[in-house]
């Protein structure tokens, strides 16, 4: 009978905890299908967590580095940068999960480099890393300036890499120490665009890098996104205009997974390959992209609303690359008169 | 205390406490001015998925620190996608602290899952479950389904066995010497199936910081000890008492069997509650056969004594009985580690038991183990077990 009473006693240990559970303070979350929770306890959830996380999609969206303008004696632009490479940078890539990114001038993605073809461009690169590291830019340039075979050492390093823009389009630059997959995915890249000598027509220009985060290093994203942060532009829509023509930049960053694409709702998009050529070579609304393959997407709303864009890989966008365009309705049927370039 | 004080007893008290003074000192200066000697190495942050219930449009997600150092619970994902989800009562957890998180999701009954759990270092820690299965509600319908098994499954078995002891009672001495060995070979087999039950149930849900199959080995020990002391005072005690020997041997046999079969039970409950119906009814029909030779077991002892049918009866139910409560605990209240410790309990009150009988055997027989009977009952017996065991 001692045994029964012990058996008894413990089952009710087991069971006290379940039932004693205090239902406190009610918060109430959405999930994905639009039902609503309540809970008493926290809420984690990288989409409806309004979050501040240190990198800021919105500002990164919209901003070109043009460098320090001069000019030579033959009457060459010359466009000078400093770009800092580190890699100690604890950084909160979603909310809640901290990831040692490696950045070009802070960030990840590095900033967005953007001269006019024939640009004399001198990038003066520090590294303040531990490691060695270099930047390797996609165009033509000379062999020595590659940024493969002049590693460049951290602590201090330096190296100008002196070229002249081109070909016309939008290039990835990447680090190109070895191993090579290791720098990439903790974040040395960034968007190097070379504008034709002639203005494309004026648009709302936008760049996108489509990343991803190995974040427990299986050789598989934990996460992926448009501009590093997860479900970042799904929970602040990116705002544009009807009848406004927008133009995205568009650079696949993501490794492991050997193709990334990009699907817009409700339009279609004018697509040019890499950006070199100034004749779109597609009308669609998906593009799959391989590494580092890129692109230019221009396109123009004519129903304001809500209008998802994301991976069709939709294995990806459930893990953050999953975005919103807002479309306001522009009246006056305008384009508002944007500068293209400079 | 004072060193100095001269008197015999202080000083056996001194040197009792000046090892004891030395080990703070080394405690003390590796914390402190030492601490630098273990600032080596990364303690690698842990954490266990140790139950996964599907309840209406939802998961939940019972997870537990089993690492060194705290951790933070900060995403959760099903199949590898990400969802929205609560966590209760928050996110932080200390070393062995659980929480619950709460994943809403339109579940699909008995396909697959898996179940991933981010931390704030961005580790992702995954469980797979075979086939998703509604949890069981604490109904009064479902507890009086599983008294009804349990009874099924413990009781009417063991008191079926019981009823060979008119046979045994009549048969010579060498026979009855056949069925104690054979008793100790049932014994013998349910123990190593209990320990077998209890190192796969800690592999497969507990953490590897749990050391499960030390902890197996610590609480059997523990446990036989413990009753293999209380049980010689029963059985001396049993020498002056009204409680004759057999009496007390097959008492400690009930309560051997009945922790045996209070891990029956879970399993039973807990196959139940995985909605795994036709696993749960070859495990009913296996055990229901297997334990009708544990009545055997506390039949054999009893025979030397006196009918006592009451006294049989409630030794009937002391080792039938818990099957009812495993159940319960296993179908509404599952949890690894306390099945594990109930496994282990029960496997070291059944060697505490085959002792008691070996001893017993020895004293009746002619103190050898080598005749016969027994050597052919102990084969028996774990062959029988055996053979009914592949039924389950």
């Amino acid at each position: 009978m001692a045994l029964l009473l012990l058996v008894v006693a413990l089952s009710v240990i087991t069971v006290f905890p379940i039932i004693s559970e205090a239902q406190s303070e009610q918060k109430t979350f959405l999930t994905h299908s639009g039902a609503v929770v309540q809970t008493s306890g926290e809420i984690i959830d990288p989409l409806y967590t309004i979050s501040t996380v240190e990198f800021d999609p919105d500002e990164f969206l919209r901003n070109f580095e043009y460098g320090r303008i001069s000019i030579s004696e033959s009457g060459q632009t010359i466009r000078d940068y400093t770009i800092i490479a580190e890699d100690d940078k604890i950084q909160e890539i979603a909310p809640g999960v901290f990831y040692n990114v490696w950045t070009f001038n802070g960030t990840v993605p590095g900033p967005t480099i953007r001269a006019t073809e024939g640009d004399l461009l001198r990038i003066h690169f520090i590294n303040n890393g531990s490691k060695e590291h270099t930047m390797h830019f996609h165009g033509i340039h000379p062999a020595g300036m590659d940024g493969v075979f002049e590693p460049v050492g951290g602590n201090g390093g330096q190296f100008v890499y002196e070229f002249e823009a081109g070909p016309v389009g939008v290039h990835p630059y990447h680090c190109h120490i070895m191993p090579l997959e290791e720098h990439i995915v903790h974040g040395l890249y960034g968007v190097f665009i070379v504008d034709p000598k002639e203005d494309r027509q004026p648009a709302d220009e936008m760049v996108m890098v489509l990343n991803g985060f190995d974040t427990d290093f299986d050789t598989e994203n934990n996460f992926y996104a448009a501009n590093t942060i997860p479900f970042y532009y799904q929970h602040h829509p990116i705002q544009i205009n009807t009848h406004e023509l927008i133009r995205v930049y568009v650079v696949n960053m993501v490794e492991f997974d050997p193709i990334n694409n990009l699907h817009l709702h409700g339009n279609l998009y004018k697509y040019y390959p890499t950006g070199t050529d100034l004749i779109p070579s597609f009308y669609t609304d998906m593009v799959t992209l391989s590494q580092t393959e890129r692109g230019i997407m221009e396109f123009e709303y004519q129903y304001p609303g809500k209008y998802l864009f994301h991976a069709h890989k939709v294995e990806f966008s459930e893990k953050g690359w999953i975005g919103i365009f807002l479309v306001r309705d522009n009246p006056e049927k305008n384009m508002q008169e944007i500068e293209y370039g400079t | 205390m004072e060193l100095s004080d001269n008197s015999p007893k202080g000083r056996v008290i001194a040197s009792g406490i000046i090892p004891f003074a030395f080990v703070v000192l080394l405690m003390v200066y590796i914390f402190g001015p030492g601490a630098d000697l273990l600032d080596l190495g990364v303690p690698l942050p842990e954490i266990t998925i140790e139950k996964v219930d599907f309840v209406d449009s939802e998961i939940q997600v019972t997870v537990r620190n089993t690492g060194p150092i705290p951790v933070e619970v900060v995403m959760a994902d099903v199949n590898d996608r990400i969802q929205p989800a609560a966590v209760e009562p928050d996110r932080f957890l200390e070393r062995y602290e659980t929480t619950l998180v709460r994943i809403p999701f339109e579940w699909n009954k008995a396909e697959p899952y898996t179940v991933g759990i981010t931390i704030e270092d961005g580790t992702r820690f995954e469980k797979e479950i075979e086939a998703a299965a509604p949890a069981l509600d604490l109904t009064l319908d479902l507890a009086i389904f599983f008294a009804i098994i349990g009874t099924y499954v413990g009781i009417i078995p063991v008191m079926i066995g019981l009823l060979w002891l008119p046979f045994i009672k009549k048969i010579s001495k060498q026979k009855y010497h056949f069925f104690l060995a054979l008793t100790a070979g049932l014994l013998l087999f349910l123990a190593i199936d209990s320990i077998e039950e209890a190192i796969d149930v800690s592999n497969e849900n507990l953490a590897g910081s749990f050391n499960g199959t030390l902890l197996v080995a610590t609480v059997l020990v523990l446990s036989f000890l413990g009753l293999y002391y209380s049980g010689e005072k029963l059985v001396k005690k049993a020498d002056s008492s009204k409680l004759t020997k057999p009496v007390a041997i097959a008492l400690m046999i009930s309560i051997g069997i009945g922790l045996h079969n209070f891990g029956e039970g879970l399993a039973i409950g807990a196959a139940v509650g995985l909605g795994s119906i036709a696993f749960s009814t070859f495990l009913i029909v296996g055990f229901a056969l297997h334990n009708t030779t544990e009545g055997i077991a506390i039949a054999a002892p009893m025979s030397r004594g006196k009918l006592m049918i009451g006294k049989l009866a409630a030794m009937g139910m002391i080792a039938g009985a818990p099957a009812i409560f495993g159940a319960w605990v296993g179908g509404f209240v599952y949890s690894p580690f306390t099945s594990v410790i109930f496994l282990a309990v029960g496997a070291g009150a059944i060697f505490q038991v085959i002792i008691i009988l070996m001893k017993w055997l020895r004293e009746e027989g002619d103190k050898n183990f080598s005749s016969a009977p027994v050597v052919s009952g102990f084969a028996v017996g774990m062959l029988v077990m055996y053979l009914t065991s592949i039924l389950v």
